[in-house]
């Protein structure tokens, strides 16, 4: 602290200096909103043509310009379109996709993360590579083995099987995203648990799984995203049109000769939300800041 | 109850001997200080006590039992870390009571998941609050129960770090620097609740620092290690009045001991010319012996016509209560106290204030009853173990 030294009357500048927040004194606040409206304006807006779209009718997006405002009134056709596809069953296999992908991925990702982190052992540099390797490989470049090893493993036509593939290429993210979060935990920590009298297992579970929660939410959202969003491996092992999730259900309302734009940025627009609602709930978790206090720092 | 043996332990990491051979037998109820520089191996000795290191070889042994393979948990001992080691997500009352819930988990209490509700349900229980609660009063945490370790300043914090060490009620207590990162204030104070709290239970502590005044004020018994070598262990007042050798002169005390070398007739010391009465026992021939005493056995006057080593005033330092004069010796005296004493000064604390000056001249008389007597090539002292009379020296070696 300067102001130890210093006589009481220069205080008065620092201390003014102090109370805006760090980062902000560039630009005022008007300045600030402004900004903050043009970028959700950017982002928003694909948002909202694919409302706009969805609740417009054939003849006017072939024919003449679209309208700014979106046709309210034709909320009631998307019931029609729902009837016309499981889309529903869709979002559903997708849920139970995205979440068994990311579920089984943080459950490894947690142990090998730790394992990566805390242990010694032969081939620990190699094993941390090769996690990294596979992400070298694009996933255009395995499908076929991978087609030929669940076909022999009769895991094709499932959602296990998918889950399955679909955790192999996103854990290794994870892991690494988990093991980052793990190092920056103090080891007294958990020498403190093992005296309290904790096994390894309930040292990971009752008080590192906690404090690296925020990275574990983000490693969520990405396996989240990662499992919603896949659409090629799903393409190709799934053929049963009840087992697509809601990516490969969207793609067939593309047809070879008529793509009826409206119903599909419906139904885009129904993939969207639960994804927007996952990341809503996990968000905050993702923010805080757990760590902070356990040790003197 | 528990009486810690430690038989020749010894720990290397890689190609580096951080313990050589430590013995030591701690009674139950004692209070022993681990005391040593950085890097004097003290830490890791104590966690091969507490079990988080292992030792490359010997014997950890409590009440005659071997525990070398045992876990931390086993042991029953309380470990204070001097990063306090709290756990972040729980609030200071959970944290203190943490390792009373685990006490009462069954195996399956342990599957991920069902650990977090045993956790919650047990520490919350009845008969945990109410020893949470008395514990936290005896250590002032109560307005803090709902709060978490961020919203604790270092103090706070080790408090509960000592509650949750309390709370389990253990056969020992083993504590690690907990005091380095407060500040001075707060140092004094929590030395004197860590006193109060060892009386209260009579239970063994050992406790690892590197601040020689924690070391003075608490133990019973001091350990001094330098490189993993025990220097002397000791009780403080004996460490303090006889030094086992000159690491030990020099590193206990503030400011340390005054070595000089002075020359040995018949047994009978001199320095730089001023005959000194032969201490009782030490009867050494001829040669050179290194001298050591403390400054508050030397007096300084500024008159230069009486008996005594004549030098000049270089420092004062005023601390009040009393003062700190630094003399240089007029060097044709040969007192050659190089490397030993930091600016080659003779360091006398005197009660109240001084009247001499920086650059006076001035003469200094030695106490020479409290003197002690090192080897001048080994260090150790002449005395060996020192348990005689209070001038009783015995044969020099040689």
């Amino acid at each position: 602290m300067t102001t130890k030294e210093a006589p009481p009357l220069p205080e008065a500048a620092p201390h003014k200096r102090r109370l805006k927040a760090p980062g902000n004194r560039n630009f005022s606040k008007p300045a600030r909103y402004a900004m903050l409206a043009a970028l959700v304006l950017f982002s928003g807006f694909p948002l909202y043509w694919m409302l706009n779209t969805a609740l417009s009718q054939d003849s006017e997006l072939y024919g003449q310009a679209q309208g700014w405002w979106p046709h309210w009134e034709r909320l009631a056709d998307f019931g029609d379109l729902i009837g016309s596809v499981p889309i529903f069953k869709w979002l559903t296999n997708s849920v139970v996709i995205a979440g068994g992908t990311t579920l089984l991925s943080l459950i490894f990702a947690v142990l090998a993360g730790y394992a990566l982190s805390r242990f010694k052992f032969y081939g620990k540099g190699a094993a941390g590579f090769l996690l990294f390797a596979t992400q070298m490989l694009p996933e255009a470049l395995l499908v076929v083995p991978i087609y030929a090893l669940f076909a022999s493993l009769g895991l094709l036509n499932g959602m296990g099987g998918l889950i399955l593939a679909n955790v192999a290429f996103t854990m290794p993210v994870s892991v690494w995203i988990i093991k980052g979060a793990i190092d920056a935990i103090p080891y007294e920590i958990e020498e403190a648990a093992a005296v309290d009298g904790c096994p390894r297992v309930t040292i990971l579970s009752l008080v590192l799984t906690p404090l690296i929660l925020p990275s574990i939410a983000a490693a969520a959202v990405i396996n989240f995203f990662d499992g919603w969003n896949e659409f090629l491996l799903a393409k190709t092992f799934i053929a049963e049109r009840d087992l697509w999730p809601a990516s490969v259900g969207l793609a067939s309302f593309i047809g070879q000769y008529l793509t009826s734009l409206n119903s599909v940025m419906a139904a885009a627009l129904l993939f969207t939300l639960p994804a927007l609602i996952f990341f809503l709930l996990v968000q905050r978790r993702i923010v805080s800041g757990l760590t902070a206090g356990s040790v003197k720092g | 109850m528990a009486k810690l043996s430690l038989r020749n332990i010894s720990k290397r990491f890689g190609d580096t001997q951080v313990i050589h051979d430590f013995s030591a037998d701690v009674d139950n109820g004692e209070f022993l200080v681990l005391l040593g520089a950085s890097g004097s191996g003290k830490s890791t000795l104590l966690r091969i006590i507490a079990g988080l290191t292992d030792a490359s070889a010997g014997d950890v042994i409590f009440d005659n039992l071997r525990v070398n393979r045992q876990s931390p948990r086993e042991r029953d001992i309380a470990f204070v870390f001097q990063s306090y080691a709290l756990y972040p997500h729980l609030t200071v009352r959970e944290n203190i009571a943490f390792p009373l819930a685990l006490d009462r988990f069954k195996g399956w209490h342990h599957i991920p998941g069902v650990s977090t509700v045993a956790r919650r349900v047990f520490g919350s229980s009845k008969d945990i609050a109410k020893q949470v609660a008395s514990v936290s009063s005896m250590l002032e945490l109560d307005e803090y129960a709902n709060r978490k370790p961020g919203g604790l300043s270092g103090g706070q914090r080790q408090r509960v770090a000592l509650a949750r060490a309390l709370i389990r009620n253990p056969s020992m207590f083993l504590l690690d620097e907990p005091l380095s990162n407060l500040d001075a204030k707060l140092r004094a104070e929590l030395r004197g609740e860590i006193v109060r709290l060892h009386r209260l239970t009579g239970k063994t502590f050992v406790y690892v620092t590197h601040d020689q005044v924690e070391a003075m004020t608490m133990a019973t018994q001091i350990v001094i290690l330098h490189n993993g070598i025990v220097q002397q262990h000791a009780t403080p007042q004996e460490i303090y009045a006889r030094p086992a050798n000159t690491y030990v002169a020099r590193f206990i005390g503030s400011p340390p001991m005054n070595l000089m070398t002075a020359a040995v007739t018949g047994g009978q010391p001199a320095l730089g010319g001023l005959r000194l009465p032969a201490p009782e026992a030490l009867r050494l021939g001829t040669g050179t012996v290194t001298l050591g005493l403390r400054p508050e056995h030397l007096t300084v006057s500024a008159d230069l016509d009486g008996p005594g080593l004549a030098g000049t005033v270089r420092r004062i330092e005023d601390l009040g209560a009393d003062t700190l004069i630094g003399v240089q010796p007029d060097p044709a005296l040969g007192l050659n106290m190089w490397e030993l004493n930091q600016d080659d000064l003779l360091w006398i604390r005197q009660t109240g204030q001084t009247r001499l000056m920086a650059g006076d001249p001035c003469t200094v008389m030695p106490e020479a009853r409290m003197a002690s007597y090192f080897d001048s090539d080994t260090g150790q002292n002449l005395a060996s173990a020192g348990k005689d009379s209070d001038a009783g020296m015995l044969p020099a070696r040689g």
